[in-house]
C-alpha cells in the first residue's frame, strides 16, 4: 500500500504551513527589529538622500538608519496608512501642512522644540520662512531635508526656436502660443494629469495672481462661501479654455506624473512647456542628461495675469520637504533619528550634493557655494525665486486636511476634463469647509 | 467525454472568431516582451511593434539587481503558507461535514456555501483594523490569514463533493478496525482525493499568487512585498524606463507559465476548480 | 474537526462583515481614535452623488461585461472543444492571460496604450492612435475590453468542459434529420449548455462587482470619475481620504448589492447552486 507515502505527503503540508508561519513570524515589523527607518520619495533629491544614509550609516554602526524611497502617490498612501498602524518609519517624510497637523493632533510625531533649545543649531542654519511651515502651534515638528520646490514653468528652448516663438509672460501670450505649437504638431503643454496634483499647480498659481493670496488664505481658515471667490471661478474658466484650446498633451488624463512621462514628454520634444515643481531639473537630468548639457531646458516663471490683483513674485509650490521623528518609535531609534538631524543632514556635503543635483536647500548664507555649483543660473534663478516671493504659498492639498485635499484633487480632474463646470466646482467645494 | 467527430467541415465563422481573438491575446503578450528587450533609446524612437534593432537583456540586470529575488521568495512564501492552512483546515472540515451527518454539519456546510458570496473587497476596513491590533500590520501573515480565510469556503465545498462519492463502506470497515477519525482521515481520505486536492491547491494557490488589495493594505516595506505590488512600486521606481518595468511584469510571469508548461492539465483543472462540470 | 476552518473563516470573513457594518457608523480617519457619528457618514454618502455615479459605473461594467464576454467565450469554447492538434495549440495560447496577475495585465495595457509611447507610434495607422485612457467617454470601454482580455479564457474553459459533456448522439440524430450546423448550434448546443451559462454568467455577474485590481492600476478611477467604480470609489474614500467610516458605508452598500445579486440570479434561474458545484 502507498499510505505511507500518502501521510508523509500530509505531513509535510503540515509542517511547510508551520515553517512558514514561523519563518514570517520571524521577518515581522521594520520598526520592532530592524533599528531606525526613514521613508522618502524616489526622483528629486532621492540621489542626496540615498548617498546621506549610505554615509550615515558606514560611520554609524550603532545608529544606522534603514532609508526606503516610495514613489509619490504610493508613499502618501502608505504612510497614512502605517501611522495609523502604529508602524510608522523613525523618520517620517512630510510637507507640513495640513498633513502634519493631523499628525500633530493625533501625537504621532515628536516635538523637537526641547532638542532646538538644547542644540539650536539644529534650527539655526534653515532660513526662518521655511521652518515655519514645519511648525505648528509655535512648536517645531518638522526640520527641512532638501530643496526649496517653486513650481516653474519649463520649457523647451529647441522647439521654441523652431516655431519662432519667445516664452509667455502674460496669460494672452500663452493662450496665443497654443495654435502656434499645435500646427507644427507639438503639444503645447505637458502634464501629469493621472497624477490630479499637477493640475492643481495651474489652479494655484491663476487663483494667485487673479486674487492674490488672500483667496486661499480665506478657504484654509474655513470661511464659508470661500471657494466661490470670483478670482476662484475665473481661474476655472481661464483652465477650461486652455483645455478647450488643445493647451494640454493628448492623454494628458492618463499620463502618471509619478512615472515622470510628463517631463520624458519635454526632453523628448513631443511637448513645449510643463508647470512643474523645481524637482523636475533633478529629475530630467537624471534621465537625460544630454537635454540639459546642451542647454535645451528653459525656465521660467509663471505668467501675469493681465488686471490681476496678485503680485507676479508671488510663488506656490512646496517650500521644502521635512523630516518628522515618529513619537511612536523607540527610544534607541528616536536617538538615532536625532543625531542623524543633528550632524548628518543639512551638513556641507549634503549642500553641494543638493545643489550638484540642481535644488537649492532653504539654508543661510550659500550665496558662494550656489556661484561656484553646476548649474549657476538655474541655481539663483530658483533660489531667488524663493528669497524674493512676496508669498510662498504652500501646496493647497498639503495644506488642507486629507479629506478636504482629496476633494479639491477630485473635483480640480473633473474641471480639467469638463465633467462640471467651475460653478459646480466652487459649490462641491464649499460643503467641504468645516470638514475635517 | 464525448466528442462530435462527425463535425469534419471547416467551422468558418468560428476559425475568423478563434483567430481573431489570438491576436487580441497575443498583442500585448508580444508588446510587452518586445519592449522588455529595447534599450531606453530605442524605446522612444523605434516602432513599438517591430523587433528592436539592437536587443538588450540588461532591462532583466536591473529588475533582478533590485531585489526581485526576495519579492519572489516572498510570494512564494504567501503561497505556500496559505494553501498549506487553507487545504489542511478545509480537508477537516470536509470530513466533518460528510461524516458527521448531523444538523450541525449542515448548518456549518450552509455557513461556507454562504461564504462564497462575500466579496473580499468589501471587508478590507476592518480586516486592516484586525491585522493592525494584532500586531501583525506588514508581516506576510497578514496576508496569509486573510488569503486563507477567503479561500475556505469553496475549498471545503469542493473537497465534500468529492468526499460525498467515496463509498461509505470503506469508512464502515475502518471503524471495524478500530480506525479513529485522525486515522481514517490520513490513509483514507487523503489518498482518495488527492486529485481534488490539487485541484483546489492549485486554485488557491493562483489567487493567493495574484492577490493585489491584501498585500497593497496589509504591508508596506519593501522587505514583506510580494510580486504583484513590487510591479506597481517598479513603476514608481522605474519611472520612465518602461522597458525594466515589462522586463519585471515578465520575470513575475516566469514561475507560473514554468508550471503551465510541466503541469498544464493540473492548471487548468485547478483554475476552474468547482466551476467545471 | 470543523472548527479550525470555521476559526479562520470567523475571525477573518464574518467578524470582518459584521464590523464593517458597525463602522458604517463611525468615524475614524484611520490614524486618530474612533467616535460615534450615528447616521452621518449614511447622509454623506447616499447624499453624495458620486455614490450613484461609482454605482452606475459598476451596473454599466457588469452588464457590458456579460454582454462581451459571453458570447466570445461560447463560440471560443464551442470551437476549442473539437479536437485537434492545432485547436490544442490554440487552447495553450488563449490561456496565458489567466496566468498573469491582474497587476501585470494593467501595467502591460497601460504600456501598450499610453498615447505618445505606445502603440499609437507603430505604423502610422490612425485607428491605433486614440487616447484610450485619457478620453472620458473612451475608458470605460477600454477597461471593459482589458477585464474582457483579462477573464474570456476562463470561461472558454467552462464552455468547453461543458460542450465536451454534450453526447455526441445527440448531433448524430440531428445530423440524420439533416440539420445544419446552425440549426444544431441552437437546437443541441445552446440548450445543453444552460448549466454552464448559468454558472458562468453568475461567476461574471457577481465577480465584476469586486473588480477593483485592474481598474486601480490601469486608470486609478479617472480621467476625472469616468472608471471610479463601487469597490474603487470605497478603497480611495477610505485609505486616501482617510473616511473609513463613508468608506464602509459604500462597502456595506457593496456587501449588499452582491448578495442581492446572488439571491436575485439564483431565484431567477431556479438556481441549483449546491448540484452545479457537486459537479466539480
Amino acid at each position: 500500500m502507498t499510505l505511507g507515502k500518502r501521510r508523509t505527503a500530509l505531513l509535510s503540508t503540515g509542517l511547510a504551513a508551520l515553517l512558514t508561519l514561523v519563518a514570517s513570524c520571524g521577518s515581522s515589523g521594520p520598526g520592532s527589529a530592524g533599528g531606525a527607518s526613514a521613508w522618502a520619495l524616489t526622483g528629486g533629491d532621492e540621489q542626496t538622500l540615498r548617498t546621506s544614509f549610505e554615509n550615515w550609516n558606514a560611520d554609524h554602526s550603532g545608529s544606522r538608519i534603514n532609508a526606503e524611497f516610495f514613489a509619490n502617490d504610493a508613499y502618501k498612501q502608505k504612510i497614512r496608512t502605517a501611522i495609523g498602524a502604529g508602524d510608522a518609519p523613525t523618520l517620517i517624510f512630510g510637507w507640513g501642512g495640513g498633513t502634519l497637523q493631523q499628525w500633530v493632533d493625533a501625537d504621532k510625531v515628536m516635538d523637537l522644540s526641547g532638542q532646538i533649545n538644547d542644540n539650536p543649531a539644529l534650527a539655526d542654519r534653515f532660513l526662518p520662512s521655511v521652518l515655519e511651515t514645519g511648525k505648528i502651534d509655535g512648536k517645531t515638528y518638522a526640520l527641512p531635508n532638501n530643496g526649496m520646490q517653486p513650481v516653474i514653468l519649463y520649457y523647451n528652448k529647441e522647439l521654441f526656436d523652431r516655431v519662432g516663438v519667445e516664452p509667455p509672460e502674460t496669460w494672452d501670450d500663452l493662450m496665443a502660443l497654443v495654435p502656434k505649437f499645435k500646427q507644427q504638431n507639438i503639444a503645447p503643454l505637458s502634464i501629469g494629469g493621472q497624477s490630479k496634483w499637477p493640475q492643481l499647480m495651474w489652479e494655484e498659481y491663476l487663483v494667485d495672481r487673479i486674487g492674490g493670496p488672500e483667496v486661499f488664505n480665506a478657504i484654509a481658515e474655513g470661511e464659508p462661501g470661500a471657494w466661490s471667490h470670483p478670482a476662484i471661478l475665473e481661474a476655472n474658466r481661464k483652465i477650461q479654455q486652455l483645455v478647450d484650446a488643445g493647451g494640454f498633451v493628448k492623454g494628458f488624463n492618463s499620463i502618471a506624473s509619478d512615472s515622470a512621462a510628463d517631463s520624458a514628454l519635454l526632453y523628448t520634444g513631443k511637448a513645449a512647456m510643463m508647470l512643474m515643481g523645481s524637482w523636475a531639473y533633478p529629475t530630467i537630468k537624471d534621465s537625460a542628461p544630454e537635454f540639459i548639457a546642451e542647454d535645451k531646458l528653459g525656465y521660467t516663471t509663471f505668467p501675469v495675469v493681465e488686471g490681476g490683483k496678485g503680485d507676479p513674485d508671488n510663488i506656490v509650490g512646496n517650500p521644502s520637504n521635512f523630516w518628522s521623528v515618529s513619537a511612536g518609535a523607540g527610544e534607541q531609534e528616536k536617538q538615532a533619528a536625532l543625531s542623524y538631524l543633528k550632524d548628518g543632514m543639512m551638513n556641507d556635503s549634503y549642500v553641494d550634493n543638493l545643489l550638484s543635483g540642481g535644488s537649492v536647500p532653504p539654508v543661510k548664507g550659500i550665496e558662494d557655494k550656489l556661484a561656484g555649483a553646476e548649474n549657476p543660473d538655474y541655481l539663483s534663478f530658483v533660489y531667488n525665486m524663493a528669497a524674493e516671493a512676496p508669498n510662498f504659498q504652500l501646496s493647497w492639498d498639503q495644506a488642507l486636511t486629507p479629506r478636504q485635499g482629496e476633494a479639491l484633487l477630485n473635483n480640480l480632474d473633473q474641471l480639467f476634463t469638463k465633467q462640471i463646470t467651475p460653478e459646480q466646482f466652487s459649490a462641491n467645494m464649499n460643503k467641504t469647509i468645516g470638514q475635517q | 467525454m464525448a466528442v462530435n467527430v462527425t463535425r469534419t467541415r471547416i467551422n468558418v465563422p468560428g476559425g475568423v472568431l478563434a483567430f481573431g481573438w489570438l491576436l487580441v491575446v497575443l498583442l500585448p503578450v508580444y508588446y510587452v516582451v518586445l519592449t522588455s528587450l529595447r534599450s531606453m533609446e530605442g524605446f522612444y524612437s523605434s516602432n513599438p511593434l517591430l523587433p528592436p534593432a539592437e536587443p538588450t537583456v540588461d532591462n532583466y540586470g536591473r529588475v533582478l539587481e533590485d531585489d526581485f529575488l526576495r519579492y519572489l521568495l516572498n510570494s512564494v512564501v504567501v503561497t505556500l503558507g496559505t494553501v498549506a492552512i487553507t487545504v489542511t483546515v478545509s480537508l477537516m472540515a470536509a470530513y466533518y461535514v460528510v461524516r458527521n451527518g448531523g444538523r450541525l454539519a449542515g448548518l456549518t456546510y450552509k455557513a461556507f456555501l454562504l461564504g462564497l458570496a462575500i466579496p473580499l473587497q468589501a471587508t478590507i476596513i476592518p480586516v486592516y483594523y484586525l491585522i493592525t491590533r494584532a500586531h501583525l500590520y506588514d508581516t506576510l501573515l497578514a496576508i496569509i490569514l486573510p488569503s486563507a480565510a477567503f479561500a475556505i469556503p469553496l475549498t471545503v465545498i469542493i473537497l465534500a463533493n468529492f468526499l460525498r462519492d467515496v463509498p461509505g463502506e470503506l469508512f464502515e470497515s475502518m471503524r471495524l478496525d478500530g480506525a479513529g477519525h485522525w486515522r481514517m482521515l490520513f490513509s483514507l481520505v487523503l489518498p482518495l482525493v488527492r486529485p481534488a486536492v490539487v485541484t483546489v491547491a492549485v486554485y488557491d494557490g493562483l489567487q493567493v499568487w495574484n492577490g493585489f488589495l491584501y498585500p497593497l493594505i496589509l504591508t508596506q516595506s519593501p522587505d514583506q512585498r510580494v510580486l504583484p505590488l513590487a510591479l506597481w512600486s517598479f513603476q514608481g521606481q522605474f519611472q520612465v524606463d518602461i522597458p525594466a518595468v515589462l522586463a519585471a511584469v515578465v520575470l513575475s510571469t516566469l514561475p507560473v507559465l514554468a508550471l503551465y508548461i510541466v503541469g498544464r492539465r493540473q492548471l487548468v483543472s485547478g483554475l476552474t476548480a468547482g466551476f467545471g462540470r | 474537526m470543523a472548527v479550525p476552518a470555521l476559526l479562520f473563516f470567523g475571525v477573518f470573513a464574518l467578524v470582518p462583515l459584521v464590523g464593517v457594518v458597525l463602522l458604517s457608523f463611525v468615524s475614524w480617519d484611520g490614524i486618530s481614535g474612533m467616535s460615534w457619528a450615528g447616521l452621518v457618514n449614511w447622509f454623506n454618502v447616499l447624499g453624495d452623488s458620486m455614490t450613484y455615479q461609482a454605482l452606475w459605473l459598476s451596473v454599466q461594467v457588469m452588464v457590458l461585461s456579460w454582454l462581451v464576454q459571453t458570447p466570445i467565450s461560447m463560440l471560443l469554447g464551442v470551437f476549442i472543444a473539437a479536437r485537434g492538434r492545432y485547436r490544442a495549440l490554440l487552447g495553450v495560447l488563449y490561456f496565458l492571460p489567466m496566468l498573469l496577475s491582474s497587476a501585470a495585465i494593467a501595467i502591460a495595457f497601460k504600456a501598450l496604450l499610453d498615447p505618445n509611447f505606445g502603440m499609437s507610434l507603430a505604423f502610422g495607422i490612425e485607428a491605433f492612435a486614440q487616447d484610450w485612457l485619457g478620453d472620458r467617454d473612451l475608458a470605460l470601454y477600454v477597461v471593459i475590453f482589458v477585464i474582457a482580455w483579462q477573464f474570456v479564457p476562463f470561461h472558454t474553459l467552462l464552455y468547453q468542459a461543458g460542450v465536451r459533456q454534450i453526447p455526441a448522439s445527440l448531433y448524430e440524430a440531428a445530423e440524420i434529420d439533416g440539420a445544419g450546423r446552425v440549426r444544431q448550434f441552437f437546437h443541441i448546443t445552446l440548450p445543453q449548455l444552460r448549466y454552464t451559462i448559468i454558472t458562468s454568467s453568475t461567476l461574471m455577474l457577481v465577480g465584476s462587482l469586486t473588480y477593483f485590481d485592474l481598474v486601480y492600476v490601469l486608470t486609478e478611477g479617472g480621467p476625472g470619475n469616468a472608471t471610479r467604480i463601487l469597490p474603487l470609489d470605497m478603497y480611495l474614500t477610505g485609505f486616501r481620504a482617510n473616511n473609513m467610516g463613508a468608506a464602509s458605508v459604500l462597502a456595506v452598500l457593496l456587501v449588499g448589492t452582491g448578495l442581492a445579486l446572488a439571491l436575485g440570479l439564483s431565484r431567477l434561474s431556479s438556481f441549483r447552486r449546491g448540484s452545479q458545484l457537486e459537479g466539480a
